[in-house]
């Protein structure tokens, strides 16, 4: 993955026509990263810090935002519990489930090719038409999803419309996405060499045996991979719930009001409110420091929970 | 559920009880996978094709008693998606045009050119990967408003012309590195320039690469929500996702015409499903390579 130093590249091969080629085909890219990274960082943290709706100029108000967010706001603590609860009920449903159906796939079956497609169907569908479809399968009245339930003789739910409940269906709906995270698990499945497993079973193991001893330490990097992912993911989550609650606020209550959705609210408000560019930034910045520090963190001690081959 | 993975063994002629019943329990568990993951679209399927009064029967029957076939006229009629239809497929092909080109000739600076700074720029480009999108939502928006871009869909196409997606970037450049350098040094010999080289032996030789990425850029597009949500006001000026999106919400209030909106999500999800049964291929060997790219 590195460049290695190639010996060609030399002091007075400074602005060669390779020099000059390079940044002429690099230049949309590095425009772009200019605009559409640097600036937008620099500025946002500057938003942070001031009483800023978009059209008056801002107003520098120090962490007063930051305050307002920790003390006054009565739906900040509310937003930051629903998306800890979204990231705690998908992050590891989606990682054990995907895994389960990696394995589960990973066999020499008749059909099993098809079963593949028809995991990662939804996953190729457009993200708006499922949320949209799963609406309607979650309708209390005359949807799927309480038929389903009616006919094993199970009690029904109000789904969405349910304090308690809307949440967890916004996972469901989520988790009906699981093929991306399936696909990923068995491609690292295959990876591993089968002369390990057929040296296991000559050694008397079971399955369960080589599947902890073997599959997982194996696949361990991967897992990582997936759980920083899908942490990213589950805390930026925002169609799901705008499309879903029933007023698109991230209702009923809080429930679903995740951090993305709050501040989708602040900064682009609907029904003739002013924007509030600077508290939304505020927001924002909680957000990425929140992501820095999950990243941070796992890959501090990803080295704990990976296995390493230090022999070969 | 067993957890082993299969190990491919000898033929196996007659079987032996306990893998006759293993093999029983894989199917019963892999038939109540798909009818998890296929029953929401079949019964869409059903809604598609459903009169209005049949779609509010309660208790719900699966199937309809006679068939709309005038569904799928009517409602895309109902929801002006002709026109939300051809908003996305210009929105789409740009941005998927400006993203892969763009991309494609940053990687091939990166992985073929020698110049100093290549590295720098390689993980300048890699570190802005783990950039998450959320922090640049404000000041962009308030940039494209200042500019007069507000209303348009400049915000949605002129980002992808500029190298729009740094991952496009990564895997262009992953690719042009395992591309043999005497390729272009014979190219050079025969006279042609970086251009030249780019375009007639290049993008030829890369077409894996520059396929694969197509299609995630055309997914990214055709699933955007959020962008086009913030960008565009007039109704008339917005893609599929924001189209369909707030159609279901107006229903909210109103009695829904599911029937009719159903048959119009359909068409909606035909052409990703279209790329995805043609490509397949490619979409797997995309999301593999990331699965392996941590492995020894």
């Amino acid at each position: 993955m590195t460049a290695t130093p190639d010996p060609r590249l030399r002091r007075r091969d400074k602005l060669t026509s390779d020099t000059r080629a390079a940044y002429a085909f690099m230049a949309p890219a590095l425009i772009g990263f200019t605009v559409f990274v640097v600036y937008p960082l620099i500025r946002s943290a500057y938003f942070a810090l001031t009483r800023y709706n978009g059209l008056t100029a801002p107003v520098f108000v120090g962490l007063g935002n930051f305050r307002r967010m920790f003390t006054t706001d009565p739906s900040f603590w509310p937003s930051v519990r629903a998306t800890l609860l979204l990231v705690v009920l998908y992050v590891p449903l989606s990682l054990a489930i995907g895994l389960a159906l990696a394995v589960f796939c990973n066999r020499r079956m008749r059909g099993v090719r098809v079963l593949r497609t028809l995991v990662y169907l939804p996953v190729v569908l457009p993200v708006v038409a499922t949320i949209t479809l799963w609406k309607f399968v979650f309708n209390p009245q005359v949807g799927l999803a309480n038929q389903v339930l009616t006919w094993l003789h199970l009690p029904t739910s109000e789904w969405l419309s349910g304090e308690g409940s809307a949440m967890p269906s916004i996972v469901i709906v989520m988790l009906w996405s699981v093929g991306s995270t399936m696909i990923i698990f068995l491609a690292a499945l295959q990876a591993v060499p089968t002369e390990l497993y057929e040296a296991a079973r000559i050694d008397g193991a079971g399955s369960r045996t080589m599947f902890f001893r073997i599959t997982l330490p194996l696949i361990s990097p991967i897992m990582v991979l997936q759980v920083v992912l899908q942490l990213v993911t589950a805390l930026q989550t925002f169609n799901q719930p705008k499309i879903l609650s029933p007023d698109g606020l991230g209702g009923p209550g809080f429930s679903t009001r995740v951090l993305m959705l709050s501040i989708y609210n602040n900064g682009f408000p609907t029904l003739g409110r002013v924007a509030d560019f600077g508290y939304a930034s505020a927001q924002v910045w909680v957000l990425f420091l929140v992501i820095v520090v999950v990243i941070a963190a796992t890959a501090r001690f990803s080295s704990v929970w990976t296995y390493s081959d230090h022999v070969s | 559920m067993t957890t082993s993975p299969d190990v491919p063994s000898a033929p196996r002629p007659p079987l032996p009880p306990r893998k006759a019943v293993r093999t029983a329990s894989w199917y019963t568990v892999a038939l109540l996978i798909s009818s998890v993951m296929v029953l929401p679209i079949l019964w869409m399927l059903t809604i598609a094709l459903k009169g209005h009064s049949a779609v509010f029967q309660v208790p719900p029957r699966l199937l309809p008693d006679e068939f709309h076939f005038e569904n799928f006229i009517d409602g895309p009629k109902a929801i002006h998606f002709p026109r939300l239809l051809l908003n996305s497929l210009v929105i789409t092909g740009l941005s998927v045009t400006g993203g892969v080109m763009t991309s494609m000739m940053a990687g091939y600076a990166l992985a073929r050119l020698r110049f100093p700074g290549r590295r720098l720029w390689f993980y300048v480009f890699v570190g802005s990967m783990m950039l998450p999108p959320v922090v640049g939502i404000i000041p962009l928006f308030q940039l494209f408003k200042d500019i007069g871009w507000y209303d348009t869909w400049l915000p949605l196409i002129v980002p992808a012309w500029l190298g729009g997606n740094p991952l496009f970037i990564f895997l262009a450049r992953q690719y042009f590195l395992s591309v043999p350098y005497s390729i272009d040094e014979a190219a050079k010999v025969d006279g042609a320039g970086h251009v030249r080289i780019f375009f007639s032996v290049m993008l030829p030789i890369t077409r894996p690469a520059w396929i694969t990425m197509a299609i995630l850029a055309f997914q990214l597009s055709w699933n955007d929500y959020l962008n086009p949500l913030i960008y565009l006001y007039s109704s008339e000026k917005w893609p599929l996702s924001v189209g369909m999106a707030s159609f279901v919400s107006q229903f909210a209030g109103q009695t829904p015409d599911w029937n009719l909106y159903m048959a119009a999500n359909l068409l909606y999800m035909l052409p990703p499903l279209a790329v995805f049964f043609v490509a397949q291929r490619y979409f797997i060997q995309g999301l593999s390579a990331l699965g392996t790219v941590n492995q020894r």
